[in-house]
Order: structure tokens, then sequence, then C-alpha cells
């Protein structure tokens, strides 16, 4: 008995053609590739050529919806986004939950490849019948609420679940959203600038069917397990409610945000207006995604004529901090326009706080921009966005992200803090160098906060034994023990006497357990990540599909996927040299020369190096030795 | 004394683990629309609506998993004015 919870059935559509067709991964695919992400690696890899220009009509765009989305393990939720990102010119990607990858699903599909471009604006609509390409006219120019609104109407079903993007994917500015029904998003790398190029305004999907796992039974006794065990993490409870938001109170305390665009680590008001202390006076409660008991979003009531899923901390550092804007409602009116218009809010945040400081510096004028933007007024990051996604003046170049804005503007090297292309989030590495800031630089998508991070970060200390290589432990053994990690990998990670984490090799191990995790379309939330590891996954992989691959191969799935990328990074260019910090980082003594905290070049690239050891990978280009693709089983394909 | 289900819709949080595991005990399949107990969102409102179908077996299965309190199974009062009896 098989079961059909992963099927391995992707649509494939070339909307120059209107040609429709349907693809079964063999079995020896499926077992390679456990849906998620790892579909967008191998339709990517193995069946675009490099060089393609990301916005023109041979960039393929890939939803593939997580391999046990659909059933009840708790976050099970999630689906990957994949194309050439017109923002790095790299492996694009990004990740929601929500319930698109549900609906999907229950409709019989695993994933959706789309090629092409379309002659006029059209949407999807896929259900249990197949897919139809529909007239998107009424649409073009709508934002994303109203699109959705008049969608379900169109369709005549209020539960119809739709990716969709707002006038910024229309007008194709490198870093816009595909959003994930009102609120959620795959946001990062401009995947929704691909689907503009596309004239793809929308993808509508219901399914009715259903999806049955090769042992039912032990399948509902493992997610009683793993639910038993994550909710019994220690970082269940607080997590729980106050989601996210947990984070924002130590990293101002480490003087680590992201302030003025990385001009400050310290805000004066960060703590009374921007932490945890305000959930409870803003949220009345969570909203879940599919399967999700954690809730860790919350339904913010901003206003009168205003409510909306938000008080995520990302936001809160990136448009609060990077802004200085320190009120959570006028940060959540600001999430709202990027929801709507369909921006990433990291990449939006960071490029208004750019153009700012370029006006601060005066390499930008009021002539130029059209007003004076100021820190701390959320008027002027409105009146700047809204530029950007009509690419109107200033906002035409802007639009273009904060590394080609940099070049195109005289005077403005230096002031895009981005990595490959790609703004960096939440946190100074400055302030803080961790597994998590480390990441930045290891990130196959450039700098992002979501692909490595420590599963027993310990938020308590900041001061590292060993610079730059190893973070402190500090928790009691219990911790270690309720960690799913293999007994060798703790041996090679954890120092044996102190507990502290080696940074490169936990950098390693998580990314390819992150990785797996995007596969399979599981949550990064931290109750999750310190507790469903290769073993437990193994086990509900098997019970689930009747696929019986070790947690070793459970974990591999994952590192192949992190290799395609890489594989597919270095087809388009990509450098060694381009994995470093911006240069601000190196010279500039974060919150002034009383704690003056720069980043010394050469440690980090040695734990660079150290890492790309650790991966197989030789340390000098980084690029994946052949002994580890061969043993990864990448390049018989 | 039997158990009652007693539902408030407000509490719920959207997550339909209830339809999902109650498809998955009494059908052996994930397959929200054929659960006994189903989940409807209007996330515009931020608000969900819980509804029962007469084939409901009172398995409670739906209360077991249910994250926020928005059903729950309770001993019976044999009052039962507010509560859903299956």
């Amino acid at each position: 008995m098989t079961g059909d919870v992963y099927r391995g059935r992707v649509l494939d559509v070339d909307l120059s053609s209107g040609r429709t067709a349907e693809v079964q991964l063999t079995d020896a695919e499926r077992r390679l590739h456990p849906g998620g992400l790892s579909l967008g690696a191998r339709f990517l890899w193995t069946g675009q050529q490099a060089g393609v220009d990301p916005l023109g009509p041979e960039n393929t765009l890939v939803f593939g919806v997580g391999g046990l989305v659909g059933t009840n393990l708790l976050t099970a939720s999630r689906t990957e986004v994949s194309a050439k990102s017109p923002a790095t010119g790299l492996f694009g990607t990004a990740n929601s939950g929500y319930y698109w990858g549900l609906e999907l699903k229950m409709a019989g599909y695993d994933g959706l490849v789309i090629r092409g471009r379309a002659q006029r604006p059209v949407y999807l609509w896929i259900t249990g019948q197949g897919l139809e390409i529909r007239d998107a006219a009424g649409l073009w120019g709508l934002d994303a609420w109203q699109s959705l609104r008049l969608l379900r109407a169109e369709l005549g079903d209020d539960q119809v679940q739709a990716a969709l993007i707002g006038p910024a994917g229309e007008n194709m500015v490198r870093f816009a959203s595909i959003q994930n029904g009102p609120y959620d998003a795959w946001a990062r790398t401009g995947l929704g600038a691909v689907m503009g190029s596309k004239r793809l305004k929308a993808v509508a999907v219901r399914g009715r069917g259903s999806l049955r796992p090769a042992d039912p039974r032990g399948f509902l006794s493992l997610t009683r397990e793993t639910t038993t065990k994550v909710k019994a993490s220690p970082f269940y409870t607080s997590f729980a409610r106050y989601g996210t938001m947990l984070a924002a109170s130590p990293y101002g305390a480490f003087g680590a945000l992201p302030g003025k665009n990385f001009q400050t680590g310290r805000l004066a008001g960060w703590e009374e207006n921007c932490t945890r202390k305000m959930v409870p006076q803003l949220s009345k409660r969570g909203i879940a995604c599919s399967a999700c008991p954690i809730a860790c979003a919350h339904w913010t009531l901003v206003g009168e004529d205003l409510a909306l899923k938000d008080m995520e901390v990302t936001p809160v550092f990136c448009l609060g901090a990077g802004l200085e804007i320190l009120d959570l409602r006028a940060v959540a009116r600001l999430t709202a326009y990027c929801q709507k218009n369909g921006l990433d809010i990291v990449s939006a945040a960071s490029t208004v706080a750019f153009a700012t400081e370029l006006y601060e510096r005066g390499v930008l004028s009021s002539r130029d921009v059209g007003f004076e933007p100021a820190w701390g007024s959320e008027e002027k990051a409105l009146a700047l966005l809204d530029l950007i996604t009509y690419r109107r003046g200033i906002g035409d170049v802007l639009a273009e992200g904060t590394r080609l804005a940099s070049r195109q503007i005289p005077g403005a090297y230096g002031y895009a803090m981005e990595v490959k292309g790609l703004e960096l989030p939440i946190a100074d590495p400055r302030g803080r160098l961790s597994t998590w800031t480390f990441g930045y630089l290891t990130n196959t998508r450039g700098g992002d906060h979501l692909r490595t991070r420590n599963p027993v970060e310990n938020l308590r200390y900041n001061e590292n034994p060993v610079p730059y290589r190893t973070e402190r432990f500090g928790f009691d053994e219990a911790m270690l023990t309720g960690l799913d990690m293999s007994a060798r990998d703790k041996e090679a990670i954890f120092d044996p006497e102190t507990r502290d984490v080696d940074i490169p090799r936990m950098a390693k191990w998580s990314e390819d357990l992150i990785a797996l995790y995007n596969c399979l379309g599981i949550c990064i939330r931290p109750p999750v990540l310190h507790t469903l590891g290769p073993e437990l996954l193994s086990r509900l992989w098997a019970a689930a599909t009747g696929m019986e691959l070790t947690p070793g191969e459970m974990l591999a799935c994952g590192e192949r996927v992190w290799n395609l990328q890489k594989l597919f990074n270095l087809r388009e260019g990509e450098n060694i040299r381009e994995s470093v910090f911006p240069e601000r980082f190196y010279r500039e003594p974060l919150n002034g020369e009383a704690e003056g905290k720069v980043l010394d070049r050469e440690a980090v690239q040695d734990t660079l190096a150290e890492y790309c050891r650790a991966r197989g990978w030789d340390p000098a280009s980084g690029v994946p030795l052949p002994g580890k693709l061969a043993e990864l089983g990448i390049g018989g394909e | 004394m039997g158990r009652v289900l007693a539902v408030d819709p407000t509490l719920c949080v959207g997550c339909s683990l209830c339809a999902l595991t109650c498809s998955l005990f009494n059908q052996g399949e994930f397959s929200p629309g054929a659960a006994h107990v189903s989940v409807t969102r209007d996330d515009f409102a931020g608000l969900f609506t819980i509804a029962f179908k007469s084939t409901c077996r009172r398995c409670h299965q739906c209360a077991q998993v249910c994250p926020s309190g928005a059903i729950r199974s309770l001993p019976s009062t044999g009052e039962g004015a507010t509560e859903h009896d299956g």
C-alpha cells in the first residue's frame, strides 16, 4: 500500500501556446524529490537554460506543494515557488503556508509549472477537473485584496484560494511578491514580477478530493506523537502566545536592530513600543495556516476601518526599525499596503530606507524624489512605496532593488544593504554574529534569514566563546536530548564539554533540514525546528507514502536540494566573492565608537571557508566537489 | 454520563485540524469536504464557521485536536442549550 499523499503529479502549462500537460514523476524521482522546493530545483536545474531573462517568457515558474501538505501533520501547509529571480539573477524561491497548497493537493496535484507569456492578462483556474486559462482583463490593475474578492465572486465560491499579484507585480517591480490569499505571501526574490512578466494575475484553486496515507492508523499515531513532542518543547508555550514577536526584545537589547538602513542598532522607544508587550493590546487571537495548532499570526485590530492578519516580527524589524517608525499601528498600515499591492516587505522596507538615507546624505534631493523623505514618517514611507509600486519618478529606479539602483544613482554605492542582490532583513550581524546572521552569506537566495538557523539558539547570551565560529549553548542537557539530530551530527556540531555550537557545521545541518522542510511543506517555527528532525520525519514519510528512507536519506533530500540550488547559481555566474556583507558592516562601528563593533573581514571569510569544507565544497571557490555530487546522486539526471 | 461537544467559533483559529483528523480517523483518508465537521473561512473578517454534519459519529477526535478551545468535549449536563451533541 503506497497511498497517494504525494503523487508526484504536476500540471505543466505554457501560457504562450495555451497548451497544458500533466507530468508524472517516476517512483525513483519521487524518492529523490519529496515535493515542494525539490520540484522547483528539479524543473529549473534540468529544464531551464542558463542565462535566460528572469522577466522573459523563457523563465519557468514552479509551484511545488510540500509533500506532506494536506495531512494533519502539524504545520504541514506550505508551498514553495521558484524561478530565476529578477532580484538576484540566481535561484529565486519563496515559501508560504495558509491554504493554497491544501487546495491544490485536494485537486489532485503536487505542483504546477508555468512557462511562456500570455498575450493578454489571464488567470488560471484549477480544480479536480484540470486547468483552465481564463481572461483576467477585469482584474488587471486591481490590488490583491480587490482581485481576490472579485475572483471568488466570479467563481461562485468564497473558499477558493488564490496566489495573486498586485500592481507591483504587474509593473515588474523586482521585489514584487506573490500574495497567498489576503495576508500571506511568497515574498522574497521578486517572483511576483515573474508572474507579472507572464501577464498572469492569479492562480485560483479549489480541490474536493482526498489523500490516503499508506498507513492511516500509523500516520495518525505518529502525528499525535509529533504534536505531543512539539508541545513539550521549551519554545512552545511562549511562541504560541506571542508568535515571532518574541524576537523583538532580545535584538533590541543586543543593539542589533537594522535601524535606519543599518546605521544604528539601538532605537529609543523600541522596547516600549515594538516588542511582545504590544501583543495583548493589539491582538485578539491567533490565525493559523492549515494544520497548525500554533497559530502564530495575530488578528490585529489597527483601527475601525482596518483589521488584518499581522504582527509578525519581520515587518516590525524592517518597517519599524528600518524606517524608525516605532508605532505598530503604522507598521500594520504599511504592511497592509504591501499585502494589497504585492511587495516583499523586507526588500520594500530596505529600499525605502536606502532612499531615505540617500536623501539624508544629500545623494538624492527633494527634487529627485518629489518630496523630502524622512525617518519616522509613515506618510513619507507610503509615498515612496507608491512611487515604487507604480514605477513613477525615482520609483522607477528604486523598483529595480537597491543593488541595481545603487549602480544607477551617482553616489549611492555602499548604501544598498543587500547580499547577492537580496535586501537584508531583521538583525545586524555586527550586533550578533550567530548561525542565523551568518546565514545571510550562505543562503542560496541571498541576504535572507529563513533558511539557516540554530534550532537551539539561546537568546540569553550574546558573547560567543569563539567569535564567528561558535555560539554559546547555555541550556540544560534536556534541550540537546530533545533535538532530533543523529548522535554523529551532535558530536560534530556541539562541543563535548561546553555544548557550544559550531556555527559553520550548524549552518550546514540546519540548511539541509530546512530545505527538507521546504520540500515536505513544514514550518520552521522554533518549537517545530527543535523537535521534528530526520528521524521523526523518516517515520512520518514512510507512513504517509510507503517510501522507506533512513533518517540520513531524508536529510540528504534537503542537502541535494541545497546543492542543486547552488549549482543553478553557479551556472548563472555566482562567484564566492559575492558572499560578503555590505561594506558598511566592515567599516562603520555599530552604535558609534562607544560600542564600536565592526566585522572582521578575514575572520568572516575563514568561517565561510570552514562552512564550504563542511559542505564538501571547495573552500576557495565555493563549488561543490565531484565526490559530494556523486554522493547526492547529482549529475546522473 | 455522556459527553457533548461545546462549540465556540469565536475561538477558532481556522487550522482545520478538526476536519483533517475527523476524515483520517473515520474514513482513513484526508478529505476536508467529506469530514463530519467543516471549517469555513471569512479571511477578510478573520472569522470562521464550524459546522457538523448529521453523519457525525461523536468520536470527539475533533475536540482532542482543537488547539484553541473552539471545539471542546465536555461532560453532558443534560441541558445542552448551547451545546452541539454531534
